[in-house]
């Protein structure tokens, strides 16, 4: 797919996830960016499991770091740094904020498994057309993170690792980065030896929006546009402290309810084969 | 008229160590072939990449001297606008491809170069017929196989149409009759077109006779250079250089006791059938090579005999521990020293700390890597990387040793030396399985053979033997 329809909506979903406080936004958010990552097909399961432990550690931890909330739940023993005070309102707080995490991370997975990267690099190389390191790492270091994991995997297991074990997977992570940084690095130098950077640029042929990328644009600008207006008009405006606010206005599920619908459209559009 | 020349080149890289290059001079002719040797280390690679201006720009440290290609002072000129004069083919060909598609690969240098939009497929098509990869045009890159995405990055870089053609190590994942293909398309080159043709190699066989020089590198310094028959005489001391007389393939695989097998297997990789109704079988104590063309199936069998991939239909199995090496050594660096990565296996196996670390140390030595203990491993060489990913594998000791090209980027030294190991192994009761196109080698190591065509196993067959021109 091109990149614009794709860079549309899942900007509005990221934007979504961020910028508006109400916590219906960034559940609708969250189901969008899962509906999205799943039309993307695989592999996608890494940024699936990324968003997941993100947002599940944010939302564990927020509780004992967050020091506000007058509707008390439970009260724990004194432990220095931590507070083990836990109200609704962290609770709400760290629910939202796990979903943010978590919308942003599937917003973005899909972007990467959507866009066609052949044509993100060439919009790349408009904006940052002196740095190759740039473009590699920015076009390349996803999806060479998702190749080389099965890679690693593969050479772990083979040494009689158990890497069904969290502690074994996670000893994994930095080699892992490691190695898709090394191969950025590589593929960075392989395109400065093919001429990137250099001093003048053409592109090859490429087709127009088909009709099927002409209906997800304007289902991206459609979502852009309702997250724009929500933000400027300022309807998801949302308190968690001291008293959770109801976030059950019509203004908010209205617009949660839009974007969810324009998430499901988009993903229904990538899969649907006439 | 000189397309490529150094005067009294130096360079050091950043991380110190002794020079990586130290007072090269070396002129390179239109139209002139230079077969590049030398052993892991001996600088081949770095003088490629400061041909391109890529040392020092690039990786940093310092250089002296004056490297000039079409002309252009490479300390003026950078890398990108260098690429109009020089084309340089990497050594890895996992690390060079750029984009999802392969005829976007094949574009990708074009539009850098600036080329009319309407020329620009149409040349990269040409380009990768050159290189015996037009019919992988509509492909995904990253469902190609090694040699495969070898090809696509050797057409991706002839696109460009460079009047010096620099190439490290082209043949290393090539079955034997694209080697061959490449060789003529090369000759090719030279004669019509008047290209300077640099190729840095291990496996000298096609090369050496047809090369106009011979240039032998050591310790970052060129030791020979001169054409192959007094190249051949000067570097008679360095026999591990020279080309290898033909060798006679194993016989087919007849196990009688096998300790591993494939049945009725079956495995579709996307689109491509990787694996149609194979069913072979892997003896104890022998070395068995699994052969065939480039996307042949070859690392889908590896992999499902060593239980590390799913199949579709069939049964795969195996008795004991296996052990598998990938094509690329990369992923098996998951440690900060040589030693501990050698030691991992053997710590998930339970070995007790002091026995695990001389087996350890012991096992690096066998592999003449003894002097890599407390490096980090990714400071190593390719061939060097390639070697320490072997044996942190076999230091485990498995029943099963399958590993895949396990001579990419080794000099014909150390290659010997791999060979003798697996002949080890194979002796100490392993059963081993070698997916290799480096013939000389599969000669060297293997009692057995099976060969794979399309996915399927085909009738064994004498290859045409390398061309050794002596």
């Amino acid at each position: 797919m091109k990149p614009l329809p794709a860079a549309l909506m899942t900007a509005a979903v990221g934007i979504a996830a961020i910028a508006l406080e109400n916590p219906l936004w960034p559940a609708a958010a969250a189901l969008s960016g899962a509906l999205l990552l799943t039309a993307a097909g695989p592999p996608r399961r890494a940024y699936a499991a990324f968003a997941l432990l993100t947002g599940v550690t944010v939302f564990l931890l927020e509780p004992f770091v967050a020091v506000q909330g007058l509707t008390t739940l439970w009260r724990g023993p004194d432990i220095p740094i931590l507070d083990t005070q836990i109200t609704t309102e962290e609770l709400a707080y760290g629910a939202a904020a796990g979903l943010r995490i978590a919308a942003a991370a599937l917003a973005a997975g899909a972007f990467v498994r959507l866009a066609d990267s052949d044509l993100l690099l060439r919009a790349v190389a408009r904006v940052a057309p002196r740095s190759a390191m740039i473009a590699s790492l920015t076009t390349q270091m996803l999806p060479a993170l998702e190749r080389d994991a099965a890679c690693v995997l593969v050479a772990a297991r083979t040494r009689a690792a158990a890497v069904s074990r969290p502690a074994t997977a996670a000893r994994l992570v930095g080699p892992l980065v490691g190695m898709s940084l090394e191969r950025a690095l590589a593929v960075a130098e392989a395109m400065e030896a093919r001429g990137y950077a250099g001093p003048a640029r053409s592109a090859a042929p490429v087709r127009g929006l088909s009709r099927r990328e002409r209906v997800l644009t304007l289902l991206g600008i459609a979502a852009l546009a309702l997250v724009v207006a929500t933000l400027a008009t300022g309807a998801a405006g949302f308190r968690y402290f001291d008293v959770l606010d109801d976030p059950w206005t019509p203004a908010a599920t209205a617009g949660a309810a839009g974007l969810a619908a324009l998430g499901t459209a988009f993903a229904w559009v990538v899969r649907w084969r006439p | 008229m000189a397309a490529l020349t150094f005067e009294g080149v130096s360079h050091r890289y950043a991380a110190g160590g002794r020079p990586a290059l130290e007072d090269v001079t070396l002129s390179v002719e239109e139209g002139e072939l230079v077969l590049l040797v030398g052993e892991s280390g001996s600088g081949k690679s770095t003088l490629l990449r400061a041909a391109l201006g890529l040392v020092p720009r690039f990786h940093g440290g310092e250089l002296h001297g004056r490297v000039r290609v079409g002309g252009l002072d490479t300390r003026d000129h950078r890398p990108g606008e260098l690429a109009r004069h020089a084309g340089l083919v990497f050594q890895d060909p996992e690390a060079q491809v750029v984009s999802s598609g392969v005829l976007a690969e094949a574009a990708f240098g074009l539009e850098n170069l600036g080329v009319d939009a309407a020329e620009i497929h149409p040349r990269a098509l040409a380009a990768l017929r050159m290189a015996g990869a037009d019919h992988l045009a509509g492909r995904a890159t990253r469902t190609l196989s090694g040699g495969e995405r070898q090809r696509v990055a050797i057409g991706s870089v002839l696109a460009m149409g460079p009047r010096v053609l620099l190439l490290d190590e082209p043949t290393s994942q090539l079955d034997p009759a694209a080697a061959d293909d490449l060789l003529r398309t090369l000759l090719d080159l030279r004669t019509r077109h008047g290209i300077a043709v640099v190729v840095a190699e291990h496996r000298t066989e096609r090369l050496f006779g047809v090369a106009d020089r011979v240039v032998a590198m050591h310790a970052g310094e060129i030791v020979v250079d001169a054409p192959p028959d007094r190249a051949r005489l000067a570097l008679r001391g360095r026999p591990w250089l020279l080309p290898r007389a033909p060798a006679e393939p194993p016989p087919p695989a007849r196990p009688e006791d096998p300790a591993a097998q494939l049945d009725h297997a079956s495995k579709r990789l996307g689109t491509t059938r990787a694996l149609h109704d194979v069913s072979a079988a892997f003896e104890r104590g022998a070395v068995t090579a699994v052969t065939g063309p480039n996307g042949a199936g070859k690392t889908t069998l590896a992999l499902a005999l060593c239980g590390l991939m799913g199949l579709d239909a069939g049964m795969a199995a195996h008795r004991g521990r296996a052990g598998y090496v990938a094509q690329d050594p990369g992923a098996y660096l998951l440690h900060d020293t040589g030693l501990e990565e050698v030691e991992y296996g053997l710590a998930n196996l339970g070995v007790p700390a002091p026995g695990r670390r001389a087996r350890a140390e012991a096992e690096l030595e066998r592999f003449d890597l003894g002097w890599a203990a407390a490096e980090h491993p990714r400071d190593l060489s390719s061939g060097e990387r390639q070697r320490l990913a072997i044996a942190s594998v076999t230091a485990m000791r498995p029943d099963l040793v399958v590993l895949d090209e396990p001579t990419r980027g080794v000099d014909g030294r150390r290659k010997r030396a791999v060979a003798e190991i697996v002949r080890g192994l194979a002796a100490a009761g392993a059963a081993v399985v070698v997916v290799s196109h480096d013939t000389p080698f599969v000669a060297d190591a293997a009692t057995a053979s099976v060969r794979l065509e399309s996915g399927r196993i085909a009738p064994q067959r004498v290859p045409a033997p390398e061309a050794v021109h002596a």
